[in-house]
């Protein structure tokens, strides 16, 4: 009889939720939805990934990462490199600097058809490094030292970096605004504070074709609800199929599914589902043959542990260890994940040329609850009778936080629980709203035990802002760095240091597999898995290709087709 | 009577002034600053730049003389920089402070204008067939979590049945067809979420007044007017309900006050472009001139309005008198 | 009470006078409890309501027991076996068996031997000694692995054989995104969320009517420093407050450590209920005050204090029960609407923390796979309305009882 019943409320729903398909988009018009906030579109101030999507349509940078993980120049002729003569290493008073010669590419213009010149990158550099500004990390823009113009070409300069490290080229975020536009804002502005982000054309007159480099222009934003591009017809590479695209902001991941199937979008962004939501999605489309693709690319989000070494159970390598081997990664990813995502074994992405998992170079840990029982045994905590290990009738018991209301770590944080249960560790969940997460108990290091959440960095990246004894955040340094585990070791430190100024590719490489190699002996961290980039989009678009980093797919715009 | 309100509007003004520093200073209760957040998310701000920014945005100063800038730039009309959004606040919020004015004024009329009648209609005839289904109905609505009722419309109403846009506050990227045709889209935004509020609403008016109304007619002077052969209808309008108004006028005046501050739940499901949203996202982000802006709005409405409801008990019952 | 009394002697007095029907009729008269109840009775709906409720606080009273009956674990997972749909039989996970493999072994030396050593010689598994039960128990279906080892014909396995028979776990209505049983965790859910509703409700009444009858009868000065208070209070961002609260440590503070009242599993339950007593009073206060303040001038006020009535006499005894019928109408609903507001709490991700099950949360988790798992969101969003509708039946029922000036039905 219940069983009647619940099959019959089964069809019913199920009744309800078999649901048409909205029309196949054109090349007329794409929506995209996406589930995150954005901000005003001032390329040198913005800091939220929505609004980086965004601007990669409108606006692009010197060079640019393939979604392969190769630099290749974007803006620029060619990326400047020792071998070719075009950088050079020149000591200035007994410091090593390095000078690079950029070229623009001879087409590149505006929205409104000005050129771009190198005077525009010195503009921006200038307004990015003013004390009424309030960009957040002025490294990147302090790193060049200075900008000569050539003569002769306005589109030629040599750029003068301060230290003479080999990424110099990578001046991904190093974005121009149109001088033209916006020097005379900051010329006006600039003696208030915060005087120019206030009266910026990118707030005023965001729709100005001029502020815009890309294959489109903005021609319609409103904050909190949709942002419409329209091509840029100045644009100096292919001309983009699609006549226009809105993103579209659809801040609750759970009727995003509803606004795709009704119509109201076209495509879900990379900023848009929840795993558990793309996978149920993803075996649903196959099975009613729905229009829609699902994207799984493998990221360089990396989840983790952070584990406080100060806590006196967490000093012991011993229980570090027991925590890495008492855990079955492998299982949980097949299983919450469907193998979807992939096991991390330490802070290196797969997709790095620096990645490593070799056991003769790093330390790995194959799930053995044995292992992490003989390890328990041997720093002292014994089973007890009600299941948890006790030292001098002290319980083995951590406490763990992550961000509330984040559905995925809170599954992967009870599946875990679960497992350190079995092997008789005590953990309790203590969770808490990201902004007083990362806020304060993560950036105070007000945290006890263990603390699950994400790093996002790029290939090739030097960890040292996590692993280096100088970014452990204190009052000194005003809670700066992001060490939140205080984990310090001399070698790592000194590796950190030779990386930076290694030109050479492998032994670059080298330097960061010793790194890995203190990082997975000494477990400052449990690394989880490297989270999956999602998105869906129709059957028909075509030259879609997601990067798994921060170049989003947006950086390929112009090719994307629907016809 | 006057001395009565200007007093009230003077101690209105002051609680409205201490309001506004209990928000600010909750504000910075909250762990964690602008600029802590800025760290936490970006791996390369150094010491430096934590210190010139907390300079910069001001936040090296003790929280009353923070307060005493924002008063002052305040009173000289200037509403600050929203942080979040990285434009000026009244820009931003001037536009959603409209959209939900309409919603709540939408679904609030439509509700008293269902639920009135229907509270009245089930209070003459206690334990009719009419009153029960009029209960069942009203207790239904205040029943459903709204974020649930929410999703449900939009599964029935835009999916199943694709009558009516899932999201949004109106067609975007429309050609501008006129001040009807304007007026037409933006109503076809409204209907759902409008209906997800009222729902609940009307539940809860109807249900006032229906208990209200029950009181008022056990009264002796009604069974007096009766008795004097008065029209039935007289009765209930002109003695039975103005004796239910007082309760009514509570619970009218609290909705009221919420008029601005808007339906979080609701406008975050149907991506409705109100200030619910947006107030919580900046009470979230730290973005203090957003966040206490909406404070001051929602704090004036809610304490204007029980002004207005005092005011009105001693219109709506002669016996309640102010000295 | 005692006024029935003396008219039930007068009656008998000249009981002569009466007829047999009058009689009938007039010896029925009852104490007022008594009274209530037959009232109540007749409101077919609030009688429906109260028993939904009893059953719902039966549940949850009960919860432990329910756990031990059916024998299923709130907090056990099985990741291989997620989103099940109900009526369906699950295996538990390979570590599961695992573990009671290693428990058997552990407890049992002797017996497991046997077992091994029998098992390898019948053939039955091809491994080692040493892990010849954990190859059974992995290969094998429960029920053959039971055969195998009733085949085996060893004494002491019974141990053994009950933990196998655990294996298979029948999930009634279904599994969660852990794979745990739907079922119980939405008993332990009911328990959460009934306590919430019902602790808060009562608690911001009794507040609500102790401020709004002192500031309604007292006026003055009084009542306008309750009312702004209240007002403040009412006017006050939630949100904020709600940020900061899950920033406090409970448990940072001595007396409460010390007191025992906070452990971590029920830490956010408790925050929950003092937060949604903050925000919930006010308006129970500003009900009983303007019904207090319409009162204030009647005559029956004015007549008891013409008879020397004190402040509390008048109020306890004369305005009070004018004002229980709109109290308990505010109380009945409260409960609700604290259930639903725990909802929304947890649909902004401030509401009861995993892995604690409550009503709230587990609709929450399962909105956003409403396509998938329908059956997820459909079961606690029916609890939800169909216990916040039978408190407000129940209310409705009450009043009507409680009420002298109410209609019979």
């Amino acid at each position: 009889m219940l069983n009647r019943i619940a099959k019959g409320l089964m069809l019913v729903t199920g009744v309800a939720l078999a649901l048409p398909v909205a029309a196949a988009p054109t090349n007329a018009e794409l929506k995209i939805g996406i589930s995150q906030e954005f901000e005003t579109m001032n390329p040198l101030i913005m800091t939220m990934s929505a609004s980086a999507y965004m601007y990669r349509m409108v606006g692009r940078s010197l060079v640019n990462l393939t979604p392969e993980g190769k630099w290749v120049p974007q803006l620029a002729k060619e990326i400047p490199s020792l071998e070719k003569g075009t950088a050079k290493i020149i000591d200035e008073g007994g410091k090593k600097k390095i000078t690079a010669v950029w070229e623009i590419v001879e087409s590149a213009k505006w929205g409104d058809g000005k050129p771009v010149i190198c005077e525009d990158f010195i503009t921006s550099r200038m307004i990015a490094t003013s004390p009424t500004v309030s960009v957040g990390e002025k490294e990147q823009w302090t790193q060049v030292e200075k900008i000569e113009i050539d003569p002769k070409n306005p589109k030629k300069c040599t750029f003068k970096y301060e230290k003479a490290k080999w990424d110099f080229y990578q001046l991904a975020q190093f974005f121009p605004v149109p001088t033209h536009l916006e020097k005379p804002i900051f010329d006006k502005y600039n003696k208030q504070k915060e005087g120019y982000e206030k009266n910026s054309n990118y707030v005023r007159a965001a729709t100005n074709p001029g502020l815009y480099n890309g294959p489109y222009v903005i021609s319609e934003v409103k904050l909190g609800s949709h942002v419409s591009f329209s091509p840029n017809p100045y644009f100096y590479g292919k001309k983009p199929n699609i006549q226009k695209i809105i993103v579209k902001l659809i801040p609750n991941t759970g009727t995003m599914e509803a606004n795709l199937r009704s119509g109201t979008i076209d495509m879900i962004s990379t900023l848009g589902l929840d795993f558990d939501q793309a996978l149920a999605f993803d075996k649903k489309a196959k099975a009613e043959k729905l229009a829609y693709d699902v994207h799984f690319v493998p990221s360089v989000t990396y989840e983790h542990i952070d584990l406080k070494l100060d806590n006196p159970v967490l000093k012991d390598v011993r229980v570090r260890k027991a925590l890495v081997y008492s855990i079955n990664r492998e299982d949980l990813v097949k299983a919450l994940f469907e193998g979807k995502q992939q096991v991390a074994i330490h802070n290196v992405s797969p997709k790095d040329p620096w990645y490593t998992a070799d056991p003769g170079m790093i330390t790995l840990y194959r799930y053995s609850k044995r292992e992490a029982g003989k390890l328990l045994d041997e720093a002292g905590w014994k089973m007890g009778a009600d299941g948890y290990r006790a030292k001098d009738g002290k319980r083995l018991s951590l406490n763990f936080q992550t961000t509330a209301g984040n559905k995925t770590r809170e599954l992967v944080q009870v599946y875990l629980q679960n497992q350190w249960k079995q092997a008789g560790i005590e953990v309790l969940v203590k969770n808490e709203p990201a902004r007083v997460f990362f806020g304060d108990t993560m950036s105070k290091r007000k945290f006890e035990g263990l603390a699950l959440f994400a790093w996002v960095s790029s290939p090739e990246n030097s960890p040292r802002s996590t692993v280096s004894g100088k970014a452990i955040p204190t009052a000194a340094n005003g809670w700066s760095g992001q060490n939140f585990h205080g984990w310090s070791n001399p070698q790592v430190e000194k590796n950190l240091d030779a990386l930076d100024l290694e030109f050479d590719a492998k032994k670059r490489a080298a330097l960061v597999h010793q790194i890995l190699k203190a990082y997975t002996d000494e477990v400052p961290v449990v690394p989880l898995y490297y989270r999956s980039d999602i998105s869906v989009t129709p059957k028909s678009l075509k030259n879609y290709k997601m990067s798994g980093h921060q170049f989003y797919e947006t950086n390929n715009v112009e090719d994307w087709n629907l016809n | 009577m006057t001395t009565f309100i200007t007093r009230r509007i003077l101690q209105t003004l002051a609680v409205i002034v201490i309001l506004s520093y209990v928000c600010y200073y909750l504000m910075s209760l909250m762990p964690g600053d602008p600029v802590d957040m800025m760290v936490a998310s970006n791996p390369k701000i150094t010491a430096e730049d934590v210190q010139r920014l907390k300079a910069l945005y001001g936040l090296d100063q003790p929280v009353y003389k923070r307060f005493g800038n924002w008063v002052g730039s305040i009173s000289q009309g200037d509403l600050g920089y929203s942080r979040t959004y990285r434009v000026p606040v009244q820009e931003l919020m001037g536009p959603r402070l409209w959209n939900t004015f309409i919603l709540s004024i939408a679904s609030l009329t439509l509700s008293l204008l269902i639920a009135i009648p229907l509270g009245v209609i089930s209070a003459l005839k206690p334990g009719s067939r009419t009153d029960y289904v009029v209960n069942l109905f009203s207790f239904a609505g205040i029943s459903i979590p709204s974020f649930w009722l929410a999703i449900v419309l939009i599964i029935i109403f835009a999916v199943k049945i694709p009558l009516l846009p899932a999201g949004g506050t109106q067609t975007i990227g429309g050609e501008p067809l006129g001040f009807w045709a304007d007026l037409a889209d933006r109503s076809v935004y409204l209907v759902l979420p409008v209906l997800s509020l009222s729902i609940q609403q009307i539940g809860r008016f109807s249900r006032f007044t229906r208990s209200a109304m029950l009181e008022a007619m056990r009264n002796d002077f009604i069974r007096t007017a009766r008795a004097k052969g008065l029209s039935r209808s007289r009765v209930i309008w002109k003695h039975a309900f103005r004796n239910a108004l007082i309760p009514l006028i509570t619970i009218l005046a609290l909705s009221f006050s919420g008029l601005f501050s808007g339906a979080i739940l609701t406008e975050t499901v149907f991506a409705y472009q109100g200030v619910g949203k947006l107030v919580y996202d900046s009470i979230i982000q730290n973005d203090y001139n957003v966040a206490m802006i909406s404070f001051v709005i929602s704090v004036s409405m809610v304490l204007l309005m029980n002004l207005v409801a005092d005011i009105a008990y001693g219109f709506a019952d002669p016996r309640i008198s102010y000295q | 009470m005692s006024s029935n009394e003396i008219v039930m002697t007068n009656i008998e007095l000249d009981e002569n006078s009466l007829s047999a029907k009058d009689r009938a009729e007039i010896e029925k008269a009852q104490p007022m409890w008594k009274m209530v109840l037959t009232q109540f009775m007749d409101h077919k709906l609030a009688v429906a309501g109260a028993v939904i409720i009893a059953i719902f606080m039966f549940i949850s009273i009960f919860a432990n027991q329910i756990q031990s009956i059916t024998g299923i674990d709130p907090d056990a997972q099985n990741v291989s076996n997620r989103y099940l749909s109900p009526w369906t039989t699950a295996l538990a996970g390979p570590d599961v068996r695992e573990t009671a493999v290693e428990r058997f072994i552990m407890n049992n030396p002797e017996a497991s031997d046997k077992v091994q050593k029998a098992l390898i010689e019948k053939g039955l598994v091809a491994v080692a000694e040493a892990d010849a039960i954990y190859e059974l128990v992995a290969t094998k279906e429960p029920a053959a692995v039971l055969a195998d080892l009733k085949s085996l014909d060893i004494p002491d396995t019974k141990n053994l054989i009950t933990s196998v028979k655990d294996f298979e776990t029948f999930h009634f209505l279904g599994t969660d995104e852990l794979g745990r049983d739907v079922f119980i965790r939405l008993v332990y859910g009911t328990r959460v969320s009934m306590g919430v509703g019902v602790l808060v409700a009562i608690a911001s009444a009794l507040i609500g009517l102790l401020i709004g009858s002192i500031a309604g009868f007292y006026g003055g000065w009084i009542d306008t420093v309750l009312m702004r208070i209240t007002d403040a209070l009412l006017s006050l961002p939630t949100i904020p407050v709600l940020i900061v609260m899950a920033a406090v440590d409970l448990s940072k503070f001595e007396w409460i450590r010390e007191s025992k009242l906070i452990t971590p599993s029920n830490e956010s339950i408790i925050k929950m209920v003092i937060i949604l007593c903050i925000f919930s009073w006010m308006t129970v206060a500003r009900l009983v005050r303007g019904s207090i303040l319409s009162i204030r001038e009647r005559e029956f006020v004015l007549a008891a204090r013409t008879l020397g009535a004190g402040d509390g006499t008048i109020i306890v005894r004369h305005m009070f029960p004018n004002v229980i019928a709109p109290m308990l109408v505010s109380i009945t609903l409260g409960v609700g609407e604290s259930i639903l507001f725990e909802a929304a709490l947890s649909f902004l991700g401030l509401g009861i923390q995993p892995p604690t099950p409550s009503w709230g949360n587990m609709l929450n988790n399962a909105q956003e796979l409403i396509y998938q798992a329908p059956f997820l969101a459909i079961l606690p969003g029916i609890l939800i309305l169909l216990t916040t509708i039978s408190f407000n039946y129940l209310g409705d029922g009450l009043q009507d009882a409680i009420d002298p000036k109410a209609i019979r039905r």
